[in-house]
């Protein structure tokens, strides 16, 4: 008997830790890349440019990040997005909620006229060019709605919220349709908290978007001081602007380059610390998407 | 109760057809008010551009605008079918695509898997965790740092490659490396992203399936082959053809932030080429030919690939 206890504790199945042990380095390879680059930026002038930095940061300092709290520009333009994706997160979740309540009645005449006009411009839009000449034409040409307007309502979004809310139960509604509430006084008092795991959900994905945003910003934005920042971190990271900045010796190229790092952990970070948390219910966001709408 | 009744009363005189369409808006108009804006929004930024298409017939003035510009018939299109580089450009997103297609997608449910024979709650959420990071960071990041790892001279990777005794390779700055850089850097991105769908799918397979199949003596690799995939096939040919219809269609971030003038050969799609032509060198009608041609064929695959998904018995994406 005691025998058969130890020899089962013994057994290895190699195949379950193969697979951990894949999934491991997996989980390295996903991550390294942006260690890596938190280590560059925290590194000392020495360390950077001998390229011995791996995982952690060597002879720790601060330089870089004291260099961008001077530069004002990446401020600035850390300022404007900020301000467009706390806009364009409101907007998104306000029109998207709407839109998917509405469609989510049975009741309602037209529904399926409109959710097919939503749904349409899935498969076929006007394109890049069109666009741009509409906006244009309305004058957000170089403003900062030309941001968070246009793109306001996301076609998977919508589908997503409108199938969460129709799994809600009806009972619910009903019995507050008999208490004479009007659908608006239901969308607020029952239907609303009852959804927070998905406002949260649809919020990231808007909030997400916005901050990453590039295209829009490359086509619609031409003064500097309204870059975003993901505009302000391709220049930075790409144009040599910095490079031309430091042009004195090799010290401050090498601290250009770890401040190119700096930059990258600045313009990540406020990403990477909230989708964590938020992990349990975007998962089930992207399920409910995933049933046809 | 009064609604109840009202509600019946106004499915039975839909039938009889005495009620009019007035009533239904005024009972629902709260319903209607809520749509307005997002109506609104959808008449202004993709129906009203989608008019706008008319100047791929037109020789489009700015002065005159779209109405007041001439019609030139299908001048345009000839125009632009005579160019090499459209005709490059498509190539070059059809390779791309196909490319990341062909490493992304069966990688991805070999990931989705593999997470799913991992018993360890705490494990399997942290190494989701990390896997999806990448998904949330943006392209200018992600080529900031392939650049870095990627670079020629002092990339950490081409250090490796140097340090273990061969030559550096130009992953950005050779053709085929480059094409080879960008599907790594797809992939990194949004493999973990991709499990989500699978594992979900995974998630409802009936438990008891797979008790059978122990008790008949099957082993892990066989409740894989013979369970696990066959019941989530419909999901992995619903995104089979969702990718598949999306051929034509290529983000302009990721080629225009990782490409450089010694790749243009290859790293210039059909949106960047939009973005040249249309935006840069101001050239509408020339680049919305190109863009109404990007969208008919794309229409034209999805048709196709649901046809095809119906044919062999799946539901279809349309």
């Amino acid at each position: 008997m005691k025998n058969m206890g130890v020899s089962k504790k013994i057994k290895i199945n190699w195949g379950t830790v193969i697979n951990y042990f894949l999934l491991t380095i997996l989980v390295v390879i996903c991550f390294y890349p942006f260690l890596n680059v938190v280590a560059y930026s925290f590194s000392s002038n020495r360390a950077v440019l001998s390229g011995t930095v791996t995982f952690f940061p060597i002879e720790m300092q601060l330089d870089a990040y004291k260099e961008i709290v001077h530069r004002g520009q990446i401020w600035t333009a850390m300022r404007v997005t900020m301000l467009v994706t706390l806009l364009g997160t409101a907007i998104g979740l306000i029109l998207t909620v709407f839109a998917a309540y509405a469609l989510s009645k049975d009741k309602l005449k037209g529904r399926r006229w409109i959710s097919g006009m939503i749904l349409f411009t899935m498969y076929f839009n006007g394109g890049i060019i069109p666009t741009f000449l509409v906006i244009k034409n309305l004058g957000m040409y170089d403003q900062l709605t030309s941001l968070y307007i246009p793109s306001a309502v996301n076609v998977f979004n919508f589908i997503v919220m409108r199938t969460f809310f129709r799994e809600i139960p009806k009972s619910l509604e009903e019995a507050a349709y008999l208490d004479g509430a009007t659908d608006v006084q239901i969308l607020f008092k029952i239907v609303l908290p009852l959804s927070m795991p998905i406002i949260a959900t649809i919020g990231l994905f808007y909030a997400v978007y916005y901050w990453n945003d590039y295209f829009n910003a490359l086509i619609y934005i031409q003064s500097p001081e309204k870059y975003t920042l993901q505009l302000r971190l391709r220049s930075l990271l790409f144009a040599g602007e910095l490079g031309a900045a430091g042009n004195e010796g090799l010290a401050q190229q090498v601290m250009a380059e770890s401040l190119k790092m700096a930059c990258i952990v600045v313009g990540t970070v406020p990403i990477l610390a909230v989708y964590p948390w938020l992990q349990k219910y975007f998962v089930k966001g992207v399920m409910l998407g995933s049933v046809k709408g | 109760m009064k609604w109840a009744k009202q509600r019946q009363a106004g499915y039975r005189s839909r039938h009889s057809g005495s009620k009019n369409i007035w009533f239904y808006i005024w009972r629902d108009k709260w319903l209607y008010l809520m749509l307005a804006p997002v109506i609104t929004y959808y008449i202004v930024f993709k129906y009203v551009p989608m008019y706008g298409l008319v100047i791929a017939f037109k020789d489009y003035n700015v002065f005159k605008g779209i109405t007041g510009s001439k019609w030139v018939g299908f001048l345009n299109f000839k125009q632009v079918f005579q160019t090499d580089l459209f005709w490059q450009s498509i190539k070059n997103t059809l390779i791309l695509n196909l490319s990341t297609l062909a490493v992304n997608f069966p990688l991805t449910i070999l990931v989705a898997l593999m997470l799913n024979e991992v018993k360890y709650p705490l494990f399997r959420r942290v190494s989701q965790s990390f896997l999806y990071l990448p998904h949330f960071m943006s392209w200018v990041v992600v080529a900031g740092i392939a650049t870095n790892l990627f670079a020629q001279t002092d990339g950490s990777v081409n250090q490796m490659i140097k340090h273990l005794g061969f030559n550096a390779i130009p992953f950005l700055n050779s053709s085929g490396w480059w094409v080879f850089t960008y599907v790594i850097c797809n992939v990194w991105k949004e493999i973990g992203w991709g499990t989500i769908i699978y594992l979900a799918a995974i998630t409802g397979i009936d438990e008891s399936l797979y008790e059978a199949a122990y008790i008949d003596g099957a082993g892990k690799v066989q409740r894989i082959l013979y369970i696990t995939l066959p019941m989530i096939r419909s999901v992995i040919i619903v995104m089979l053809i969702l990718s598949i219809s999306k051929m034509m269609s290529i983000g302009l971030d990721a080629p225009l932030l990782l490409g450089n003038t010694k790749v243009i050969n290859v790293s210039e799609v059909i949106s960047t080429y939009i973005y040249r032509l249309g935006i840069v060198k101001a050239e509408y009608s020339l680049s919305t030919v190109i863009g109404l041609f990007q969208s008919a064929v794309n229409i034209f695959i999805l048709i196709l690939a649901d046809r095809f998904a119906k044919m062999i018995g799946e539901e279809g994406i349309l």
